[in-house]
């Protein structure tokens, strides 16, 4: 026992004596999406990367680590994970939980009493938005289902379909973004004929896509494709309940092309909050992503990216690693007046903030402009499969 | 020296959620080390105290039913009897089912008492879950608490402002663990108290020997009932802290029985179960292994990346969280077979009249 | 009656309950044995079920990259080979010691060992989601094209025959087991009566043996048909059968395998049923509570009649 405490304290001793810039960065690496989380960590190190194969941080070149926890889609664990990484790992500033319960519960609990900046990767809940009283400490690199919700009700009825059957995953964020996309699909006057939860991560859904198959040909499905939302469509294709299928990020993944075959998807189309591949800053990101192996198009791969960058220019502009400063940094790095900024060009921002100039960052997943709430408008694109991929067409 | 203060503040944080274990722990002991009742819901009172109390709790909201803006200690009262209320019905029917019958009878309760958190969204917010629960001490500094009586009635808001200001942005977290390890004691006291009354010894005769106690006529029901009535409320007031704690609870992750069940019937096992000071023992010693060990094998993660350079750590990394899982499964399991009543074991209350004799019976079970 | 009704109620409801059905009932009946004749409940079952489907979709991908494609179920005899070793080496170290222990030790040790067996599975695996076979599985033509001739359309992929068939040779075998050998004689002793079984020169460990052997097949094949049903492989879907393939044992009562063979099928059924439009046109249960359906039963059954319909042993 003893041992493992000496242990203990001689890395944590290890990580906070070295005279780099660390950030935390709290991931769902274990519990209910590990799968989607697995790429996005991977972009949060491709960002690291690049940040330090073009010069580090600040004029002597100091390290960005990236000192990972694990969140686990859970308040506990992320309450947990986070105390951690603040006081005994010390992080500057936290990129990070996945989850939107996570991310709340952590800064609730231990970031904001902390005065410790949180960008959130993927948090898309909309409680998000009004969440702090009086202080500017809680971002998101990703919109909010509120915007999402919206886009997604304009496209189904541009789409054709005047009626639709919902059916979402009993989830934070399923259900968030499901309760948004009725209220929205039924302002813009479509009718929908069922609106069901599921259990998530059951063997079977047969019987509720039979169920609300019934009253409608069109069905805007919210789960995550990992936990459940492959089955339920599967289901829903071998039975023919429904003909045509719509839906949000969390279902959008060539693990969906790899396990259904995108001869089944003709019929499919999903919005996400990133990958307007017509600008400069997705075509920047997607030769750093595919160079690096990193799935550029999965659900929010190109807002993980942009947190950890972000949050490293702030860093940068802030002069030093100091908690206090960031958060002001990281709007003025986030949006205009300044020379725009790709993913990937690290090297050229640097510079001009070293001569004193100001830089606005375009990312991967959107201009990523923070408003007073912290929060990004984001683009959405809706993606349908063409020659057996998926290809994103920008819709807003 | 700011890097001691945050190892302070990492210490107090693992005082209060080892202390919060430590509550259900000691909730756990009444049922199963006095009375013998193998409870594998833990979860549902647990929840059951943490909804209550955030319900009444948070300040009026849209999401969820009330907000009813109480004060916190009437929340956590609250808490304690819905949980003590829910386990009296349960009880009642099931309370006469034997040990492994009793743990899935009260597995499939818990997952139902879930189950109704998440999908009656009118009155929980469903899975979204309920955020901005007061924590005790950090929420005089929130707005609606000092603008209103009975701070109000001590100085204005302003001055309240300045004073908070003035104070450490953790000023709360040491008078937090401290309100914690306090009801820890407090609890504890009574608990001890009970187990050497006569009526934790009646316990111990019941869970003992069934047959005896009733012939010589004591109604057993009605003790067992007792006692998972009194764990209850006790894991129902740890409910609430753990609301408390977290500030967000929402019913699928926060609840999941593996880390919440299990882990405080691994804290009672380890600790000596039927020893209230094991108990506690227990969730202390068990917390502050879990919580860090992941600092430990992310030291050791990164040891065997700058060994095995040819390795690529990235794999390891996302899946430390799992070889942590499986290194605490494997710890149980030593800790079950090298100290089978635990690192304290159980000692026998002695009745004051027959304390010679029976000295040398304490060491026999069942 | 068949065109509307029948139609959607036998394809979309009732096959697909019996499906799930099989699967849970597989599970149930190591479940029960080891309830029966160890006297604990397993919860590492679930997990063992999971780690065999894992097996048999390695030796499926092994096999693949020779060349040669396989079908699972000839993949399942070498899975459960390895499962029943798994098992067997559980209970050398892990349950043996606690033999004569409180049953909360033996039970808390299973909990462990559930844990130890997911995740060294995600940490060899990954946690990720793994395709078993890809696409989507189209109705069985000539099955369709008989029973339209009939006038009542049977939609039915050929997965689900399997699991069908598959389910019956092995309760079939598992009833000759029980009935007509010396050592499944001796199961149902031990199971109905230990100390009887014991005075009666009984080779207890024996019997535990064969248990976790019969166990393993079962679980192995319950895992395998899930994941021929699902098509993907998951590491947490162990544990999210447990407590359905839990209430399937109680509900046929403990120690008796055809009782837990039914209530496989009544729990697979009740689930899939209760989002049946039986009254109006909306689901008769919220989908959202599908989990609880099976738990309801459980504990209904627990309180009403604890010894299950098959007058298993009661505690």
């Amino acid at each position: 026992m003893k041992k493992i405490l000496l242990a203990t304290a001689a890395t944590c001793m290890a990580t906070s004596a070295m005279a780099d810039v660390n950030i935390g960065n709290p991931m769902a690496m274990t519990g209910p999406i590990p799968d989607l989380n697995a790429p996005i960590a991977a972009a949060v190190d491709l960002a690291a990367a690049n940040v330090n194969a073009q010069g580090g941080m600040f004029a002597d070149g100091e390290t960005l680590n990236i000192i990972r926890a694990d969140s686990a889609c859970d308040p506990t664990a992320a309450v947990d994970a986070v105390t951690k990484l603040i006081n005994v790992n010390s992080v500057s500033a936290i990129v990070g939980p996945v989850c939107s319960g996570a991310t709340i519960a952590q800064a609730e609990s231990v970031s904001i009493p902390a005065g410790v900046v949180t960008l959130s990767v993927s948090a898309s809940s909309p409680a998000i938005t009004n969440m702090e009283d009086g202080t500017d400490l809680v971002f998101r690199a990703a919109a909010s289902d509120a915007y999402q919700g919206v886009a997604l009700a304009e496209l189904a009825l541009a789409n054709g379909f005047d009626n639709i059957a919902v059916s979402y995953a009993n989830d934070d964020y399923n259900a968030a973004i499901a309760e948004v996309f009725v209220q929205a699909y039924t302002d813009l006057g479509g009718t929908v004929t069922a609106n069901e939860a599921h259990e998530p991560n059951k063997a079977s859904y047969r019987s509720e896509v039979a169920t609300i198959g019934a009253t409608s040909e069109n069905l805007a499905l919210f789960s995550y494709y990992g936990s459940g939302g492959i089955t339920l469509m599967r289901n829903a294709l071998e039975t023919g309940a429904f003909t045509n299928f719509i839906g949000a990020d969390g279902m959008l993944s060539d693990e969906l092309i790899e396990q259904i075959g995108a001869e089944n998807l003709m019929t499919s189309t999903f919005t996400t909050s990133a990958s307007d591949d017509s600008t400069p800053s997705f075509a920047a990101w997607k030769a750093i992503a595919d160079e690096a192996g990193v799935p550029a198009s999965d659900p929010f791969v190109a807002n993980g990216y942009d947190a950890t960058f972000m949050m490293a220019l702030a860093i940068e502009a802030a002069g030093s690693d100091d908690r206090a400063a960031i958060a002001e940094s990281l709007r003025a790095i986030a949006s205009g007046p300044g020379e725009v900024i790709l993913p990937g060009e690290w090297a050229k921002a640097k510079e001009i903030l070293a001569a004193g100039g100001e830089i606005n960052y375009e990312g991967a997943a959107g201009n990523q402009d923070f408003d007073e709430n912290g929060d990004v408008a984001g683009n959405f694109s809706k993606s349908v499969i063409v020659d057996g991929a998926w290809q994103a067409e920008l819709i807003q | 020296m700011e890097a001691y203060l945050g190892y302070f503040l990492y210490l107090l944080s693992l005082l209060t959620v080892g202390g919060i274990y430590a509550i259900f722990a000691l909730g756990l002991n009444v049922q199963w080390g006095f009375a013998g009742l193998f409870n594998a819901g833990i979860v549902g009172f647990v929840a059951v105290g943490a909804y209550t109390y955030a319900l009444l709790t948070t300040a009026e909201s849209t999401f969820h039913i009330g907000g009813f803006g109480l004060p916190l200690p009437v929340g956590m009262a609250v808490a304690m009897a819905i949980a003590a209320l829910i386990a009296g019905l349960i009880g009642l029917v099931c309370i006469r089912l034997r040990s492994d019958y009793l743990a899935i009878a009260t597995i499939g309760i818990a997952e139902i008492i879930k189950l109704i958190f998440k999908n009656e969204t009118d009155i929980t917010n469903g899975p979204r879950g309920i955020n901005k629960i007061p924590r005790s001490w950090e929420h005089f500094s929130e707005e609606r608490f000092y603008t209103s009586w009975p701070m109000s009635w001590f100085a204005s808001p302003e001055q309240w402002e300045a004073f908070f200001a003035s104070l450490p942005n953790w000023y709360w977290q040491p008078l937090f663990a401290g309100t914690i390890l306090l009801i820890v004691f407090i609890i504890y006291k009574m608990l001890e108290r009970a187990r050497t009354s006569p009526w934790g010894r009646m316990m111990t005769a019941i869970r003992e020997n069934e047959p005896a106690s009733r012939a010589a006529g004591k109604d057993v029901t009605k003790r067992r009932i007792e006692a998972f009535v009194i764990g209850a409320a006790i894991m129902g007031l740890g409910g609430a802290l753990f609301a408390q704690h977290l500030r967000l609870i929402e019913p699928t992750n926060t609840f999941d029985p593996s880390k919440v069940t299990f882990l405080v019937w691994v804290m009672l096992i380890a600790g000596g179960s039927g020893n209230n000071r094991g108990a506690v023992l227990g969730a202390f010693l068990i917390w502050t292994i879990w919580s860090a060990s992941e600092l430990l094998i992310a030291g050791m993660i990164d040891l065997v990346g700058a060994v095995f350079s040819t390795l690529d750590p990235s794999i390891l990394a996302t899946r430390a969280g799992f070889l942590r899982m499986m290194l605490i499964g494997i710890l149980m399991q030593v800790i079950l077979q090298r100290y089978p009543g635990g690192i304290l074991p159980e000692v026998r209350p002695a009745s004051p009249k027959a304390e010679k004799t029976t000295a040398g019976a304490t060491g026999e079970t069942k | 009656m068949w065109d509307a009704f029948g139609f959607e109620f036998v394809n979309f409801y009732l096959i697909p309950g019996l499906v799930l059905g099989c699967i849970y009932a597989l599970g149930a009946i190591g479940i029960t044995l080891t309830f029966g004749i160890l006297r604990f409940a397993n919860f590492a079952h679930g997990e063992i079920m999971m780690s065999g489907a894992y097996i048999a979709w390695t030796l499926m991908t092994l096999v693949g990259a020779a060349g040669l494609v396989i079908h699972p179920l000839v993949a399942l005899p070498f899975a459960a080979i390895f499962v029943i070793g798994l098992f067997l080496l559980c209970d050398r170290w892990f349950y043996k010691p606690f033999r004569k222990a409180d049953t909360i030790k033996i039970v808390i040790a299973s909990f462990g060992v559930m844990l130890i067996i997911r995740s060294a599975v995600q940490v060899i695996w990954g946690p990720n989601q793994i395709a078993f076979v890809r696409g989507i599985s189209q109705p069985n033509a000539v099955l369709r094209e008989i029973t339209a001739d009939w006038g009542a359309m049977i939609i039915m992929p050929n997965k689900h025959i399997w699991i069908f068939l598959g389910t019956i040779v092995l309760v079939v075998a598992l009833g000759y087991l029980l009935n007509r050998t010396r050592i499944g004689k001796a199961m149902r002793a031990v199971s109905d009566s230990p100390d009887l079984a014991h005075v009666t020169g009984i080779n207890v460990d024996m019997v535990i043996r064969a248990t976790w052997i019969v166990g393993g097949v079962c679980a192995t094949a319950a895992g395998v048909f899930l994941v021929m049903d699902t098509q993907t492989l998951e590491t947490t879907m162990g544990f999210r059968m447990l407590l359905p393939m839990f209430a399937a044992a109680i509900l046929g009562g403990i120690g008796k395998p055809y009782g837990a063979v039914f209530g496989g099928l009544v729990i697979g059924l009740a689930e899939e049923l209760s989002a049946y439009p039986w009254i109006g046109d909306t689901p008769l249960l919220s989908p959202g509570y599908k989990t609880g359906v099976a738990f309801a039963i459980m504990v209904v059954m627990l309180i009403v009649r604890p010894q299950g319909l098959f007058k298993g042993r009661s505690f």
